[in-house]
């Protein structure tokens, strides 16, 4: 008989944030004013404010120069000064010259004609030059202790204009709070001590005490509400009291998971998908608000006898329930969600009360949004659903395999594909002859989801990259990586749920393999699909493919989508 | 813009410049010079036009139309020079063995590319109904892969149900089936015979096995499937990849002759020119 294998049931701190936290340090964080009226019976004994500063949190040094938080990059963590100084960098991250990739020109006719004979025979080739050169940035520190820095700091602050934060000071609420990207670059100007709390441990206090609550949030409705609300299209034309208005009575909404992509990568094979995504609105319920997409995507479905069909999807700026009000508004008909709404990995949504959306946003919002920023679902059928009339079952696949999240996504219709590989080819010949994908991919019908990277709506691979090397382009939102600040940890390799990311090893113009100094082990680069950044006339995959099977696309543009599988 | 929308709209600009090029030609001859050398000369533009999509194909990184806009190009412009071709030769047999030549050059590239483009349509779909679509260049590794594992089950079951019946068939029906693609022409065809044929074979053996000798035989015929698929695949993208070597030698041949065909056309011109 086999014998069975007992283990201890792995539990929330089983892999503390900061493995090196000590009591003296929790000591030490909880003086902090931030944290130092917190009421901490309120805490459960086995989820005590102690216990939560202990595991979720983390005191991390700084040198000055070291770039704490960076525009752009996404992060889960709020920090907290504990001693020391951080400058906030107003200039936008491209013009501060944070950034290496972003700001590479566009290459010439001559320039791009030139890759035709000047590519590299050998696989991965690269000028050492480039990772020595004289740019603002270079790192110090090794793996997950790597820091990008600048170089000159006094020559940065004198070209830049920053502002000072100092001890007690919070900042990195609002990526912490709204899983967008950060919205500003820090740097520490002097030896930084500062206290790391990840989300987890924000969203318990958050959710325990009323006042630091309170703070946490006012923190981000200054900086960072104000500019959202503006950012949602259906918002756009109201005037700054409304919106102030809105504004206080609006609701703030995070579910799922923030590194959806565990859960996701065990649940990807599981029959019922719909497990992992939490509810955010349920059919029949009471609508007592507009909810309005801000991050992530959401599911739309409608029970169907004992489960629940897929009629459509949603993501960033999606109103959901809109065509609910517009017709209790219209025609005073039941206020009542025709459908429900699931989290997808992470979402963040805004509530705002039904009456103030009748108030003030229906009667101002132009009449092409009441109709096309809608989520409008059509009527139940089994073949095709949705207002762009795609396959149901085509649907789910996008949704399950959560392809919706792609804003580039490579699909080719095998119907038209004849393998001749010359998009592979184009790839390779606009990447110094190495191909940033795989012509291969999870299949449905004659439609194919190519294993090259989607330039996601929600990058998780983006998650944890020590340095910040891999990030979106602030100009056109692809995600890029900055192959002289990667340090080939593998991080967004293994977070990204497609597996659309690749570590190679370097080779020099010789072919000779780039080794460690230290342990004369090969240097390794995460490698993905940029969208041909930099070459004329856009991604070469789909401008090689002589039969129109190939097609770079956004998924949140569901008309597009539609057409485009229809096509044939 | 649907492919149904697109053939149409292409083909009414054909017809157009069909109508074009032949009213040219007409006015070409009311003014009593010879209609072939007009004609001639639009042929060899075209020709050499539709060469210089290759040519585009190798310069993926210039920003020279999309390929799918050329290949557009290259079939709506390929019917056009097809006309030319007509008109050029007046629906008559070559003469000489230059022309000649030149002729059956011409009609081997034109034929070659219609065949091309017909199975570019068709035999795509052909290769996701009949099964999983594959890398052409993973097929081998496949095939080898699946080869071992019914070559151990075979081996197994002489050990392990002490029976040779499934030995021995394996010796003799699959391991050649294992070897290398088989049934290329018939997977070309469409015809699924064969493998019709291997199951048949298989599921007469179930009566001399006991019920473990039946599994493994199951274990068998599910590979043998899936290495018909791996050869339909093989097949099918073999010739969407071969036509080319086709298509294309005969282009370089064709362009070559014709540019001696245009030198000895003004050579010999006898000063009509």
């Amino acid at each position: 008989m086999n014998q069975t294998l007992a283990i201890e049931r792995p539990r929330r701190w089983d892999q503390p944030f900061g493995p090196g936290m000590t009591e003296s340090d929790v000591d030490r964080v909880l003086g902090l004013d931030i944290f130092r009226d917190i009421d901490q019976s309120q805490f459960p004994k086995d989820q005590s404010l102690r216990h939560i500063i202990r595991n979720d949190g983390r005191v991390v040094r700084y040198q000055r120069g070291d770039i704490v938080v960076r525009d752009g990059d996404y992060g889960s963590s709020v920090f907290v000064i504990m001693n020391g100084s951080v400058r906030v960098v107003f200039d936008d991250v491209a013009k501060s010259g944070l950034v290496g990739t972003a700001t590479t020109p566009k290459r010439s006719v001559l320039s791009a004609l030139r890759q035709v004979w000047s590519n590299d025979r050998m696989p991965e080739v690269r000028d050492v030059a480039t990772y020595q050169g004289g740019d603002a940035l270079s790192i110090r520190g090794e793996s997950t202790a790597a820091r990008t820095f600048i170089k000159d700091v006094d020559a940065f602050m004198a070209e830049h204009e920053t502002f000072p934060m100092t001890e007690g000071q919070a900042f990195g609420e609002i990526a912490a709070l709204s899983r967008t990207p950060r919205t500003a670059t820090v740097f520490a100007d002097a030896p930084l001590e500062a206290f790391e709390l990840r989300w987890q441990g924000l969203r318990d206090i958050r959710r325990r005490d009323r006042k630091f609550r309170e703070h946490i949030d006012s923190l981000y409705r200054k900086r960072r509400w104000a500019q959202e609300l503006v950012e949602v299209p259906l918002l756009a034309k109201l005037d700054e009291a409304t919106l102030e208005e809105i504004a206080q009575h609006a609701l703030f909404e995070t579910y799922g998971e923030f590194e959806w992509f565990t859960s996701y990568k065990r649940a990807r094979d599981s029959e019922d998908v719909l497990k992992v995504e939490p509810l955010i609105a349920e059919q029949g319920a009471y609508l007592d608000g507009l909810i309005i997409i801000r991050s992530g995507f959401a599911r739309i479905t409608e029970r169907l006898d004992k489960g629940e069909r897929t009629i459509g999807y949603a993501t960033t700026n999606d109103a959901f329930g809109l065509e609910d009000i517009v017709d209790h508004w219209r025609d005073e008909a039941g206020l009542h969600l025709r459908h429900s709404l699931r989290a997808i990995g992470n979402v963040d949504v805004l509530r705002i009360p039904t009456a103030l959306v009748e108030q003030h946003v229906l009667p101002n919002a132009p009449a092409h949004l009441l109709r096309g920023h809608t989520v409008r679902v059509g009527s139940a059928g089994f073949a095709e659903t949705g207002p762009s009339g795609l396959e149901q079952s085509l649907i789910d696949f996008f949704v399950d395999n959560r392809t919706i999240n792609g804003t580039a996504t490579m699909l080719i219709n095998t119907d038209r594909c004849v393998g001749c590989d010359d998009c592979v080819r184009a790839c390779a010949a606009a990447h110094n002859n190495n191909p940033r994908f795989v012509r291969h991919g999870a299949t449905h019908g004659n439609i194919q989801v190519t294993n090259a990277c989607m330039h996601c709506v929600d990058p998780v691979c983006m998650i944890g990259c020590p340095t910040g090397a891999i990030a979106r382009n602030q100009a056109d939102g692809r995600v890029m990586i900055d192959d002289r600040i990667c340090i080939g940890c593998g991080t967004c390799a293994n977070s990204c749920p497609y597996n659309n990311i690749q570590l190679v090893e370097i080779r020099d113009s010789s072919g000779s393999f780039i080794v460690d100094e230290a342990t004369q082990q090969p240097i390794v680069k995460a490698t993905k699909c940029d969208l041909c950044y930099g070459q004329l006339g856009g991604p070469a995959c789909e401008r090689a493919c002589p039969h129109d099977a190939l097609v770079r696309i956004d998924m949140r543009d569901q008309r597009h989508l539609a057409e485009w599988v229809r096509r044939s | 813009m649907t492919f149904a929308v697109r053939a149409l709209r292409n083909t009414a600009f054909l017809v157009l410049a069909s109508a074009i090029v032949l009213g040219l030609t007409w006015g070409y001859g009311l003014s009593l010079h010879d209609t072939a050398f007009l004609s001639g000369w639009m042929l060899l533009v075209g020709v050499a036009f539709l060469t210089a999509f290759n040519l585009r194909k190798k310069l993926p990184v210039l920003p020279l139309l999309s390929v799918s806009t050329w290949l557009q190009l290259h079939i709506y412009v390929g019917w056009l020079v097809i006309v030319l071709f007509l008109l050029h030769t007046s629906l008559r047999w070559p003469t000489g063995g230059l022309e000649t030549g030149l002729w059956l050059l011409f009609v081997a590239v034109a034929l070659s590319g219609v065949i091309g483009i017909v199975l570019s349509r068709v035999l795509p779909r052909r290769l996701r109904l009949h099964g999983e679509r594959l890398i052409f260049e993973r097929i081998p590794a496949f095939r080898a892969q699946l080869a071992g594992e019914v070559e151990s089950l075979a081996m197994d079951s002489v050990t392990q149900i002490s029976s040779n019946t499934i030995a021995e068939y394996y010796t003799s029906r699959l391991q050649p089936f294992f070897r290398k693609p088989r049934n290329v022409r018939a997977h070309l065809l469409g015809s699924n015979e064969a493998l019709q044929r291997l199951r048949r074979e298989i599921r007469s053996l179930e009566r001399y096995l006991d019920s473990k000798g039946q599994e493994a035989l199951k274990e068998i015929e599910w590979r043998v499937a899936a290495k018909d698929n791996l050869d339909q695949q093989y097949a099918v993208q073999l010739f969407l990849k071969g036509w080319l070597f086709v298509h294309l030698p005969l282009t370089y041949g064709l362009v070559l002759v014709a540019v001696v065909h245009a030198v000895v056309v003004y050579a010999f011109d006898g000063g009509s020119l």
